[in-house]
C-alpha cells in the first residue's frame, strides 16, 4: 500500500474532496470557505476544483447558514459546515440543539439531518476568552449528537469521512495548534469508524485517556514517565459520543488506575462523564480514586504565563499520574 | 393595548369572481370542507384537552384558516412546507389524517411522531414540521429552498409560515438576507394575528407593514394579503408561484389576520377586551367563505351545515381512534435517537 506524509488540515481537506467526488450531495458551506481558501486554509483548493455551487461562502451569519443547513439536510442533501471556530457555533446554538439534534426522534423517524459541523475547537494560541472554548462537554449533554475530535491525520481522515457519511447530525472537533501535524498515512482510500477508541500505547501501569490536541500532551507525559520505569496505556477516545466505554474499561480493569486528561473545564465536563461510567463498569477493579486534569475553572486569559497556567500540560498530567500511583 | 392601529397596506388585488369560476364547484366545496375539518378538529381537540386527554402546549389556528388553506390550494402539494407551533391546520391540509394526527395529541403509538412530538411537531412526507422555537423554522425553510435550487429543480419551491412575533428574532432576518443573495425560492408567509402571545404587535415590530416595510431592503417582493379572506390569499399566492417560477426570487408575504383564541391553550387573553375580541370573531373567515359559495349558488346553507358536520363526525371518530390507540411501549423509548 502505498504511504503519503501530510498534515491534519490537509488530511481532512483530503476527506472533504474524496467524499465529494464519491456523493454531489455533499458541499461545503461557512465562512471564508471558498475564495479565502479557508480562514485555516482547510479548504484550499476546493472552491478551484468544485466551483461556488458546491463551496459556499457565506455572511457572517452562523444562525442563519446553520439552520439552512438543517433544512438543507432534512430535504435530501449532506452539508459540511465549517465554523471558523466552534465558538462561532454558540451564535447558532438553537438550530444546534432544537433542531438538528432532535429532528429524527420527534419527527416519528421522518425527517434525518445528516450534517458535519467541523472546525477549530478549543484553545489556540493567546486568542483569550472568547476564542478558546472547548464545545464537547456543553454539546455531548444533549442526546442525538455524534461527538468525533481526532488526535492524529490518519484518524482525522478516516473518521471524517465516516462521519459524512453518517445519516445524524456530527460535531466534528478539529484543534488549531495541531492542524500542522504530520503523519505516514495510505494515499487508498479508508475509513475510520466512528465509535471506536484506540490504544495509542499499550501499558499496564496505569490507564490515561484523552481525545484531540491532549492526546499529544498526554504521549509527552507517558514518554516522560517511561523513562522513569512507568508503563502508561495511552487510550485516545477519538469519538467521544458514542463512547466506546469497553475499550475504556477494560483497559482501566488491566491497569487498576486511571487519570483523564481534557483540554476544556473541570465541571460537568467529559472526564467528569467518563470517569463516572468507569466507576460504573470498574469500581472493584479501581486500586485508587480515579483522577483528572482538565482546564481550571477560568475563563481563558490572554496572558501566556497565564493562559499556560489553566491548561493542562505535561507536568500536571506527571503530578497527577505519580499521585494515583502513590509514586 | 389596542391593535387596532390603521396601517396604509396595500393589498393585493385579487379577483373573487375569477376565481371562482377557475376553481368551479368541486374545489370550492372541498376547500370549504377543509376548512370545516380545521375548525373542527381544532375545537374537539381544544375540548379534548380540558378533559385531561391532551397535555402540553396548544396552539388553536381557529380564525387564521383561511390563509393556509389558500396556500396549499394555490401552490400544491409538491413543495417543501414548514411552521410554527401552531401547526394542525398544515399537517391537515397536506394530508395527515385526523386520526394520526390526534393519536399524536393523544401521546400514542398510532401518532403523527409516534407520541414523540405532541401538539407542536406534526410531520408529513413534505411538512418538515410544526417548529417550538419561534422563528426556528425560518432558516430550516431557507435550506429546504437551497435544496431546492441545488437539486435544479424549477418547479417547486419552499414555504415558510412564521407569526408575527417570529419578525423580531435575528434569523428571520439572516433568512431573508441569505434567501436574497442567494436567490432561493422561498415564500415566508408572515401570519400577523397582532399578537405575540400577550404582546401586541406594535410593542414588538418597529415598521407598520411587516411585508411591505422590510422587504424593501433585502432586495425582496412584498405581498400583503386579507388573512380572512380566502379567494385574496389564494389570488395573492397564486400570483407569487407563477411570479416565483419565472424568477426563483424569494418572496415575503404579510397575510393580516386574527386568532380567535388565546395564543396557547392556557392563555386567558386578559389582554384583549371583550369588545375587541368579539368584533373579531365577526369576520370569521369560513362564515365568510361560506356566504360567498352560498350567494354564488355553488351550494346551499344546509349543504354548508351538512359538511360541517360530516367534519364534527370525522374530528369524533378520530377522537375514538386516538382513545382506542395503544400507548407507546417504554422498550421502544430509545430507539431512533439517531438516524439509521
Amino acid at each position: 500500500m502505498s504511504q503519503q506524509i501530510i498534515d491534519i488540515r490537509e488530511a481532512i481537506r483530503q476527506a472533504i474532496d474524496e467524499e465529494m467526488a464519491r456523493d454531489d450531495r455533499v458541499f461545503v458551506i461557512g465562512e471564508e470557505v471558498g475564495e479565502y481558501q479557508g480562514a485555516y486554509k482547510v479548504t484550499k483548493g476546493l472552491l478551484q476544483k468544485w466551483g461556488p455551487q458546491r463551496i459556499i461562502d457565506t455572511p457572517i451569519s452562523e444562525a442563519g447558514f446553520t439552520g439552512l443547513a438543517v433544512g438543507a439536510a432534512m430535504t435530501g442533501l449532506r452539508p459540511i459546515v465549517e465554523y471558523m471556530s466552534f465558538n462561532f457555533s454558540f451564535v447558532a446554538a438553537d438550530q444546534l440543539i432544537s433542531h438538528a439534534t432532535k429532528m429524527h426522534y420527534m419527527s416519528g423517524n421522518r425527517f434525518s439531518v445528516p450534517v458535519v459541523f467541523r472546525g477549530p475547537n478549543g484553545a489556540a494560541a493567546q486568542v483569550s476568552s472568547q476564542h478558546s472554548h472547548c464545545v464537547e462537554a456543553i454539546y455531548g449533554n444533549l442526546p442525538g449528537w455524534i461527538i468525533v475530535a481526532p488526535s492524529n491525520a490518519y484518524d482525522a481522515k478516516g473518521l471524517l469521512k465516516s462521519a459524512i457519511r453518517n445519516n445524524n447530525p456530527v460535531l466534528f472537533l478539529e484543534s488549531e495548534l495541531i492542524y500542522g501535524d504530520k503523519m505516514e498515512i495510505p494515499t487508498e482510500e479508508y475509513l475510520v469508524p466512528l465509535g471506536q477508541a484506540r490504544v495509542v500505547v499499550p501499558g499496564t501501569d496505569v490507564t490515561l485517556m484523552s481525545h484531540s490536541r491532549m492526546v499529544k500532551v498526554c504521549h509527552q507525559a507517558v514518554v516522560e514517565l517511561a523513562k522513569q520505569g512507568i508503563k502508561v496505556e495511552l487510550i485516545d477516545l477519538r469519538t467521544i459520543k458514542p463512547l466506546d466505554i469497553a475499550t475504556v474499561a477494560t483497559s482501566v480493569k488491566k491497569t487498576n488506575y486511571c487519570v483523564l486528561v481534557e483540554e476544556g473545564h473541570q465541571f460537568a465536563g467529559v472526564a467528569s462523564e467518563v470517569g463516572f461510567q468507569i466507576a460504573e463498569h470498574c469500581f472493584d477493579y479501581l486500586d485508587a480514586p480515579i483522577r483528572r486534569v482538565c482546564q481550571r475553572e477560568t475563563p481563558m486569559p490572554y496572558s501566556m504565563v497565564l493562559e499556560k497556567e489553566t491548561m493542562p500540560n505535561v507536568e500536571r498530567i506527571i503530578a497527577q499520574i505519580k499521585e494515583v500511583l502513590c509514586r | 393595548m389596542s391593535s387596532s392601529k390603521e396601517i396604509d397596506h396595500h393589498f393585493y388585488p385579487s379577483d373573487s369572481k375569477a376565481i371562482i369560476a377557475k376553481l368551479g364547484k368541486v374545489n370550492l366545496v372541498e376547500i370549504l370542507r377543509r376548512m370545516f375539518l380545521i375548525r373542527n378538529f381544532e375545537i374537539r381537540s381544544e375540548s379534548a384537552y380540558q378533559q385531561g386527554k391532551i397535555g402540553g402546549f396548544f396552539h388553536s389556528y381557529i380564525g387564521q384558516e383561511a390563509i393556509q388553506t389558500a396556500a396549499c390550494q394555490a401552490l400544491g402539494p409538491n413543495n417543501w412546507y414548514i411552521t410554527s407551533y401552531r401547526c394542525h391546520a398544515l399537517a391537515l391540509l397536506l394530508g395527515a389524517t385526523p386520526n394520526e394526527l390526534m393519536a399524536e395529541l393523544y401521546g400514542r403509538a398510532t401518532g403523527n411522531s409516534k407520541g414523540r412530538g405532541g401538539s407542536m411537531h406534526f410531520f408529513t412526507e413534505r411538512l418538515l414540521g410544526g417548529f417550538g422555537i419561534v422563528a426556528g423554522q425560518v432558516p430550516i425553510a431557507t435550506g429546504a429552498a437551497f435544496s431546492i435550487k441545488y437539486k435544479g429543480k424549477k418547479d417547486e419551491v419552499a414555504i415558510c409560515f412564521l407569526g408575527e412575533g417570529a419578525v423580531a428574532q435575528g434569523v428571520f432576518h439572516e433568512s431573508l438576507n441569505l434567501a436574497s443573495l442567494w436567490s432561493l425560492p422561498c415564500i415566508y408567509v408572515v401570519e400577523n394575528n397582532h399578537w405575540g402571545m400577550g404582546t401586541a404587535v406594535e410593542r414588538a415590530i418597529a415598521a407598520d407593514r411587516i411585508a411591505e416595510d422590510f422587504a424593501h431592503g433585502y432586495k425582496m417582493k412584498a405581498y400583503t394579503l386579507d388573512g380572512m379572506d380566502f379567494f385574496n390569499c389564494y389570488g395573492g399566492f397564486q400570483h407569487i408561484r407563477e411570479e416565483m417560477l419565472k424568477t426563483g426570487r424569494p418572496v415575503l408575504v404579510e397575510a393580516i389576520t386574527q386568532r380567535f383564541k388565546g395564543h396557547s391553550i392556557s392563555d386567558p387573553g386578559l389582554y384583549r377586551t371583550k369588545e375587541e375580541l368579539s368584533a373579531v370573531t365577526k369576520c370569521d373567515p369560513i362564515a365568510k367563505f361560506e356566504l360567498t359559495l352560498i350567494n354564488n349558488k355553488i351550494l346551499t346553507e344546509s349543504d354548508a351545515r351538512q359538511i360541517d358536520k360530516e367534519c364534527r363526525e370525522i374530528v369524533i371518530a378520530a377522537m375514538q381512534y386516538a382513545e382506542e390507540s395503544p400507548w407507546p411501549d417504554p422498550i421502544t423509548l430509545e430507539e431512533d435517537v439517531f438516524a439509521p
